[in-house]
């Protein structure tokens, strides 16, 4: 314990790196890198399958890794587990409850086993979240059930919240109360790792991500670092067709509606095309930033296009870009199923 | 599954079909997959069943001479026996057959009600519990198709029983050889007892939401159907006012076809018609309620948890209390009973089978002897409870309720300890208290409270062998959660080797490998203390080596 006090505030608060996890032949983590800072939000994205839980349950010590180092809060989480456990609450995506203790039994007996219940908390909690906490454990629905373990986690005072896939099953509203009680937790300088398929939450809470693809990162900064590695849509109205821009370098999917265009351009590409098309008379131009739903697309894409039949890689150049997008979801969503 | 694509044709809407067949449509399809899924467990009742009636059918005979037949059917007499047993049809002509059939048919009886139950609990209320109904029901599947698939499959599990255990007693070494008409009713009456109780799971699996407390109420009125006709019989057996009784419960309407004495077939068509009345109120119901949903609303509880639930330690107990209680409410009845059989008993050693008497120590001290031996007895109940405590702690880990829980500040150990040591404190309740009502029962019918002690200790002091096969099945749990079966094969081992290792003539070195042999059957034995320390030594050992294995394993993760 000493030696983690020691280390608060000067090491990140969990680094994991070259963590590998086998389950029989399956390789669930291959090498997986990821450093979450001390007061941020981590917003921790990839499709079901890709390795998100396994690496929650690792930090959990629940599961053991194959090789790799893991560090959180300055302790070892396989080995140094209990003392840990007092500094983080942990939420699954699927949460099961005891059929006949109630909800209210269930989070109270959590957050006592965890170190403390913070009662105003609690009861606040339990009002935002809008939640019955007498019904036995069994007659809950799945967004209830995660209520439950919500609301125990973020009545607990803990430095870490460990969140995988906390929303499923909540309805919009209450996503909002959540959106609400992460940044309270964040302003009070917890540490949040959030996994999640949800891009609209990522985006709006968490101050990093990480994108988590076969047991691998493969990409990680703020929205703003991984949007340089995405493409910027432009639409744009010029007096006279310009022909000439679907052939130059860092052009995609082009479309031309009469004097309108639109197309999507590599960010490294952006200037020169800018530049260019200043020297035209620009009567109407709009530039979108890439949503994370494009960011992630792209890295599924990546694999759809050398499974698919067009064999089309990274920048591939395929014009037809809105049927591809759509058939990558198609493919992306069938991945998810399978795996 | 295979249930949309195997039937296109059987719903068309435009079709003609009435509304019930609109009911039932896909009752085939799912009848088959019910198959598919009990596999297994669908000839291991069926086989069960029917071996451990070759069993009775057998041995009884084996161990029987004239002497002792009249013996059995001078204690039959007796209310307690009549309780646990049966009407007495034709014990004072008393034949092997008529024994068997008059006084162990009603276990067979009760098992396949039992069949029944946890059939009819697992082919539907289970299915909604998951939400894997839901699925289901989604294809072209009639409202009553899942129920009356159960329904099918287990009066096709009973008509099974009914015609092995038939054949079975056809078959079997009973002198002289019985007629097949009576032997084939008498597996009728087996069945027909299951088949009842299969009308009875139709209705109590609708009223509430939950498969548990369904199964619990039809396992209350077996209980009362079990209470009831015994009460029935000893009156009839006392020349009582209260015989009618006997004709309120199913069980009682198969003992009393009376096989090898009246045979009278027409009682069974009273079961037939509670099942299919059960049937029909079971349709009824599930057509007034929604899917997933009780007839019966769900209480609410507290908002609040208890100030003492705030250690793994309290969790274990609260997990544990409900199935303690229950077990308890058992423990104390059967320990009553058993007792009260004690005088009894005592009065009818010198018509007993030898071999009998012998296991209970002999004619001097029958009943010293009879109560040191229901010790084991009861030690063995215990540990069934103890080996099921370790599965549920299994089924926690595999219900990923373990996973938060050991997401808080709680360690591995303590967690698995905690659980470890209400089960174990349980397993010295239960049979404190299986032995405080057998003391009690004993002093009550031959009025020496001395015993009570005695026989309370003497009892007590078994759970050292429950404590082994609790450190085995921790043991196993730690290290191979998948393994912790086999803990079985030691329970049944010790069994056989400690409640019929003697009539079977083995070599007390083979019998001293049953851990139940060691304790002493106090108070006709001493009890040996030094195997009380050992055995618990080596329990406590074992859990010591499960703990930590379970240290080292991952989690089972959904």
């Amino acid at each position: 314990m000493s030696s983690t006090e020691s280390a608060r505030g000067e090491s990140p608060a969990i680094d994991i790196s070259g963590v590998t996890k086998n389950y029989g032949k399956v390789t669930a983590l291959d090498g997986l890198d990821l450093e979450v800072a001390r007061g941020e939000v981590h917003g921790f994205l990839g499709p079901n399958g890709a390795g998100k839980s396994t690496t929650m349950r690792i930090l959990l010590g629940i599961l053991r890794h194959d090789a790799g180092t893991v560090r959180m809060l300055g302790g070892d989480p396989w080995r140094d587990a209990v003392a840990l456990h007092r500094r983080l609450a942990y939420v699954p995506g699927d949460v099961e409850l005891w059929p006949n203790l109630t909800g209210g039994e269930a989070m109270d007996l959590f957050a006592r086993l965890r170190g403390g219940v913070d009662a105003a908390k609690r009861d606040e909690l339990v009002e935002r979240f809008d939640l019955d906490p007498r019904k036995k454990g069994r007659t809950y629905s799945k967004g209830n059930r995660q209520k439950v373990a919500l609301i125990s986690a973020l009545a607990s005072d803990v430095d870490l919240l460990l969140l995988d896939e906390p929303t499923a099953g909540l309805d919009p509203l209450m996503e909002v109360v959540f959106q609400e009680c992460v940044r309270e937790a964040k302003d009070a300088g917890v540490t949040v790792l959030l996994s999640s398929h949800i891009l609209a939450q990522v985006e709006i809470l968490a101050d990093r991500i990480s994108i988590i693809r076969k047991g691998t990162v493969v990409e990680s900064g703020t929205l703003q670092d991984l949007r340089h590695l995405s493409r910027t849509t432009v639409t744009v109205s010029t007096d006279k067709p310009l022909t000439e821009l679907a052939r130059r370098q860092g052009v995609h999917d082009l479309h031309a509606e009469g004097r309108q265009m639109r197309f999507e351009v590599d960010a490294e590409h952006l200037p020169a095309i800018m530049r260019d098309l200043a020297s035209h008379d620009v009567q109407a131009l709009t530039a979108t930033p890439p949503t994370l739903e494009q960011l992630l697309l792209r890295h599924y894409g990546d694999e759809l296009g050398s499974a698919g039949s067009n064999g089309n890689h990274d920048d591939g150049s395929g014009t037809n870009g809105s049927g591809k997008r759509r058939a990558g979801k198609l493919r992306a969503g069938r991945n998810e199923v399978a795996s | 599954m295979t249930t949309t694509t195997e039937r296109p044709g059987g719903a068309a809407p435009q079709e003609t079909t009435s509304r019930q067949r609109g009911a039932l449509t896909g009752t085939g399809t799912l009848l088959r997959f019910m198959v598919r899924r009990d596999r297994v467990r669908l000839p291991a009742w069926v086989l069960g069943l029917t071996v451990l009636w070759a069993y009775f059918a057998n041995a009884i005979g084996a161990v029987m001479d004239a002497e002792s037949l009249a013996g059995m059917a001078t204690m039959a007499a007796n209310p307690v026996m009549a309780l646990i047993g049966g009407p007495g049809y034709g014990f004072d002509d008393i034949t092997v057959a008529r024994l068997v059939a008059g006084f162990y048919a009603l276990y067979l009886m009760l098992g396949a009600a039992f069949m029944s139950i946890t059939t009819l609990s697992r082919h539907t209320r289970v299915e909604e519990q998951t939400g894997r109904a839901e699925l289901v029901r989604a294809n072209v599947l009639g409202r009553h198709a899942q129920l009356t698939a159960a329904l099918i499959l287990a009066t096709v599990m009973n008509l099974l029983v009914a015609g092995l255990t038939g054949l079975v007693t056809l078959g079997s070494t009973i002198e002289p050889p019985p007629d097949a008409g009576p032997s084939l009713l008498m597996g009728a009456g087996i069945g027909a007892a299951g088949l009842a109780f299969a009308g009875v799971a139709a209705i109590t699996t609708q009223l509430s939401a939950f498969s548990r407390a369904g199964s619990g109420i039809a396992g209350a009125v077996l209980g009362a159907a079990f209470v009831v006709r015994g009460i029935g019989d000893m009156s009839t057996t006392q020349d009582g006012g209260l015989g009618w009784l006997s004709w309120l419960s199913p069980l009682g309407w198969s003992q009393q076809t009376a096989p090898f004495t009246l045979d009278r077939w027409w009682p069974l068509l009273l079961s037939v018609a509670v099942a299919c009345a059960g049937a029909a109120v079971g349709y009824a119901l599930q057509t007034r309620r929604d899917l997933a949903a009780g007839v019966l609303p769900d209480r609410r509880g507290s908002a609040r948890a208890a100030a003492w639930l705030r250690s793994t330690l309290a969790l274990a107990y609260r997990l544990q209390r409900p199935s303690l209680i229950g077990w308890s409410v058992a423990m104390v009845l059967a320990g009553v009973t058993f007792g009260a059989f004690a005088q009894p008993m005592q009065e009818g050693a010198a018509d007993m089978p030898e071999d009998i008497v012998a296991i209970m120590g002999g004619a001097e001290g029958l009943l010293e002897g009879y109560l040191g031996f229901m010790g084991i007895y009861f030690a063995l109940i215990v540990a069934v409870y103890v080996v099921l405590s370790v599965q549920s702690l299994r089924g926690e880990e595999q219900g990923v309720r373990a996973e938060p829980v050991l997401a808080t500040a709680v360690s591995r150990t303590s967690w698995l300890g905690s659980w470890t040591a209400v089960t174990a404190v349980g397993a010295l309740w239960l049979l404190l208290l299986a032995g405080l009502g057998q003391g009690f029962g004993a002093a009550l019918g031959t009025g020496d409270w001395e015993l009570f002690g005695p026989v309370a200790l003497g009892n007590a002091v078994h759970v050292a062998a429950a404590w082994l096969l609790l450190g085995l099945a921790v043991a196993l749990y730690g290290l191979a959660p998948r393994l912790l079966g086999l803990v079985w094969i030691v329970f049944v081992y010790g069994t056989v080797l400690s409640l019929f290792g003697e009539m079977l003539e083995f070599d007390q070195a083979v019998l001293d490998t049953s851990p139940f042999q060691h304790v002493g059957q106090h108070p006709a034995e001493e009890i040996s203390w030094g195997a009380v320390g050992i055995l618990t030594a080596v329990g406590a050992l074992l859990v010591g080596a499960g703990a930590a294995a379970f240290r080292r394993r991952d989690l089972v993760t959904a």
